[in-house]
């Protein structure tokens, strides 16, 4: 294999593989990445058996070939050259020579064979979907997820295809994330697929705001395809909790506030809230909202912001990072808080197919 | 410098019985599994021991030793009664406490010191107080840290009280004569391998560069066999309130494979865990596991939860999630599971977070809390193998 690259391409590639290869590959053929040539490009793949992105640079071809390289190593080299031309030519040993300019490097790969071969999508499980809307999806409801390793199915975002809608859910049992989108789904090709943590995190890295991103699907594997990338990942196994159970059929009270006025008031008032006593209360009374927080041994602090509201005065607690989630990621003026007492679920919508439930904090 | 004092009470639960039921005293007392059954010795007392008993020696063995022993069924909630109280004498001569187990503690004597013309008549005055008001004799060592002080303690029993030499140099020459056991956290597999080295006392062992210890047992255990082998810990006393963590862990005789015996091991140290969690009223937000390969490579997982957790399901249930997230393969040295970031009964229950799908799990919260409850008061009255978990664990 012979090819000629330019750095900031290949820099560019390596860098999304870099996102993938774990610190801490159990095999050493992980740490490497795939480097293949096609025609006028160099396909780079990389894969932690669970999550897998191929990428293709344009490149030079002299002679065609595959092999595998060591990432960290290549993407420590290409990053520190200072010519824009990088050669490379691998022989029948996997050993790569790097010239560029008047540096000259030698590293050791490995056969392209012991490289995982990544999964076929052969089913007819197929939509085309605008990159900007996948993105912008994923962007208001990834951070509801949950983290906690105990509870598997739940670390990650729901992608449901159904009812002519694409629904993106995301919620870690205390907050859930809801945003929709219409889409044709043909009956034959409706799914509920749960694309983990990781997967997403690229994808929201990685999607930009024009052009569209195929999405395929078989048995337990998903890809996107979008620019010059392929993204694939393992789908989350177990059943996505039923989330629509959840969501309030109705609200006693629905206000309208603004929304970086609500945000800034929670994020101050946050201030004063500890670890321990981590909660702020919403007290909703005669036409304003007032937002305060009291913690033993630091202090406590009040804001109100005027809204409409008539009934009789209410209070409910809620985690200010809670509140503050979806607030910052929304883009809309205004949002709607809705709710029925002080022990039910609150919910926060805005003009677009969004949605948040929050449960309260139960004081005392 | 620190004067630290060990505490170990003379064959404990023996010495109960003979407390509570004067007809047995002055006579081979052996506390344990009838003589009929299988089991083993608890605890002998000293007239039972001048037979060649003691503790985890099986029942039948110690009546074929002694016939006219008296057998005794343990009662372990009269044994934690009586302990309270012992840690409680010890509490009023220093706060700086922390107990070991039910029949041995440490105390930091540093704050009261000037309380006493001597450390050695504060120790008189304490053992003095325990045979007073609970009719028991302890064995006291006192010396510069926690290792020699335990060390001390064991030299002169029953009744004994041992001043441990201060000076390094006398140090290093008054522990070379014993075994390597004697090092906290030498257990069998590790004296197995010393002694193929030809390491059988601390004074061989002090002999050996550090550098020559690593590549059998790691950089860490290396220097802690080195220091300890110098008579040298700075281990701090862990008091009870401030308990940061709680945890077990447990070395195999042999290098173990077996999935299934790996999976029971890692029940009965998560359970045991829990045991203690539940004992003092906390919950834990962290877990942790622990895996030693032969080779000594140790690997740790935690997890983080976003609810503090105490009951035996949830602990397994995290527990297990690391185990598997492991996918260990071949076999193990030691297995741990431990807990920290401890949330204490006492503290002012902060706001709590509401569930969206709450109904199931908060029903199956109140099973396990139950369970959890009914299977502790059984362990507790007739010890803990009383019941085993059954089955696969969640």
């Amino acid at each position: 294999m012979k090819i000629k690259v330019a750095k900031d391409q290949i820099l560019k590639g390596l860098q999304i593989t870099q996102g993938i290869i774990g610190a801490r590959s159990t095999l050493p053929i992980l740490s490497n990445v795939l480097v293949e040539t096609d025609e006028d490009k160099l396909w780079l793949t990389a894969t932690d058996l669970e999550v897998s992105v191929r990428c293709a640079i344009p490149a030079e071809i002299e002679k065609s070939g595959s092999t595998t390289l060591p990432a960290k190593t290549l993407f420590s080299i290409i990053r520190e050259l200072s010519a824009t031309d990088i050669a490379i030519e691998v022989d029948d040993k996997n050993s790569a020579s790097l010239t560029s300019g008047a540096s000259f490097f030698k590293i050791l790969g490995l056969p392209k064979e012991e490289f995982p071969p990544l999964p076929k999508f052969d089913s007819g499980f197929a939509y085309n979907l605008d990159q900007a809307v996948l993105r912008d999806m994923l962007v208001k409801t990834s951070y509801a997820s949950s983290s906690d390793e105990t509870r598997q199915f739940l670390n990650g975002v729901l992608l449901s295809f159904k009812n002519d809608k694409l629904t993106a859910v995301a919620t870690d049992g205390r907050r859930l994330a809801l945003n929709e989108h219409d889409l044709e789904c043909p009956k034959d090709q409706e799914a509920d697929l749960i694309i983990p943590t990781k997967a997403v995190a690229e994808l929201l890295h990685s999607l930009g705001s024009e052009g569209t991103v195929k999405i395929r699907a078989v048995k337990n594997q998903v890809s996107f395809e979008f620019g010059n990338l392929l993204l694939l990942s393992k789908l989350i196994e177990g059943n996505y909790p039923n989330f629509r159970q959840v969501i309030p059929s109705q609200a006693e009270h629905r206000i309208q506030i603004e929304r970086e006025a609500l945000f800034s008031a929670v994020k101050r008032v946050a201030l004063l809230t500890s670890d321990r006593s981590n909660s702020v209360k919403l007290t909703f009374a005669k036409n304003k909202v007032v937002i305060s927080a009291q913690t033993p041994d630091i202090g406590e602090a009040y804001e109100s912001i005027p809204v409409k509201f008539t009934g009789a005065e209410l209070n409910v607690a809620f985690n200010p990072e809670f509140i503050m989630d979806p607030l910052r990621r929304l883009t809309s003026d205004e949002v709607y808080l809705e709710f029925n007492d002080e022990l039910s679920p609150g919910v926060i919508k805005c003009d677009t197919p969004f949605l948040y439930v929050l449960m309260p904090m139960r004081i005392g | 410098m620190r004067v630290l004092l060990h505490l170990d009470m003379d064959a404990f639960f023996a010495s109960i019985e003979q407390h509570d039921r004067p007809e047995l005293r002055g006579k081979p007392v052996i506390v344990g599994s009838p003589p009929d059954k299988r089991g083993v010795v608890a605890t002998a007392s000293y007239e039972a021991r001048t037979f060649g008993i003691h503790s985890a020696m099986p029942s039948r063995t110690a009546y074929r030793l002694c016939p006219d022993a008296v057998f005794v069924t343990p009662r372990m909630a009269r044994y934690a009664e009586v302990s309270d109280r012992v840690m409680a004498i010890l509490n009023a001569f220093s706060p700086d406490l922390e107990p070991v187990s039910v029949d041995e503690a440490f105390l930091d004597l540093g704050g009261v010191l000037h309380f006493w013309p001597s450390p050695e008549a504060l120790a008189r005055a304490l053992k003095q107080r325990i045979r007073d008001e609970l009719g028991l004799s302890a064995s006291v060592g006192i010396a510069s840290n926690k290792f020699l002080a335990k060390i001390g303690s064991d030299l002169n029993k029953p009744d004994g009280l041992t001043l441990m030499p201060v000076d390094p140099e006398a140090v290093v020459a008054f522990l070379a004569p014993f075994p390597v056991s004697r090092i906290f956290g030498v257990g069998e597999a590790t004296a197995r391998i010393l002694t193929q080295h030809g390491i059988r006392t601390i004074g061989q062992l002090q002999a050996v560069p550090r550098v020559q210890l690593v590549p059998l047992f790691g950089d860490l255990f290396a220097r802690h066999l080195h220091d300890l082998a110098r008579g040298l810990d700075d281990r701090p006393l862990v008091m009870d309130w401030e308990e940061k963590s709680i945890s077990n862990e447990t070395t195999f005789e042999e290098d173990c494979a077996s999935p299934d015996i790996l999976r029971q091991t890692l029940i009965e140290l998560a359970e045991h865990v829990g045991r203690r969690l539940r004992r003092n009223g906390k919950r834990a937000k962290t877990v942790q596991i622990k895996v030693r390969f032969p080779d000594f490579k140790t690997l740790t997982r935690q997890v983080s939860l976003p609810e503090p957790i105490n009951t035996d399901h949830e602990l397994l249930r995290a527990g297990f999630t690391l185990y598997e997230k492991l996918a260990v393969r071949g076999p193990l040295r030691l297995l741990g599971f431990g807990v920290s970031a401890l949330v204490l009964p006492g503290e002012a229950q902060p706001p709590r977070q509401a569930l969206l799908f709450e109904e199931a799990p908060r029903a199956r919260r109140q099973k396990d809390v139950r369970l959890d409850q009914a299977v502790d008061a059984l362990r507790e009255k007739f010890g803990k193998t009383i019941l085993t978990r059954g089955g696969k664990a969640p």
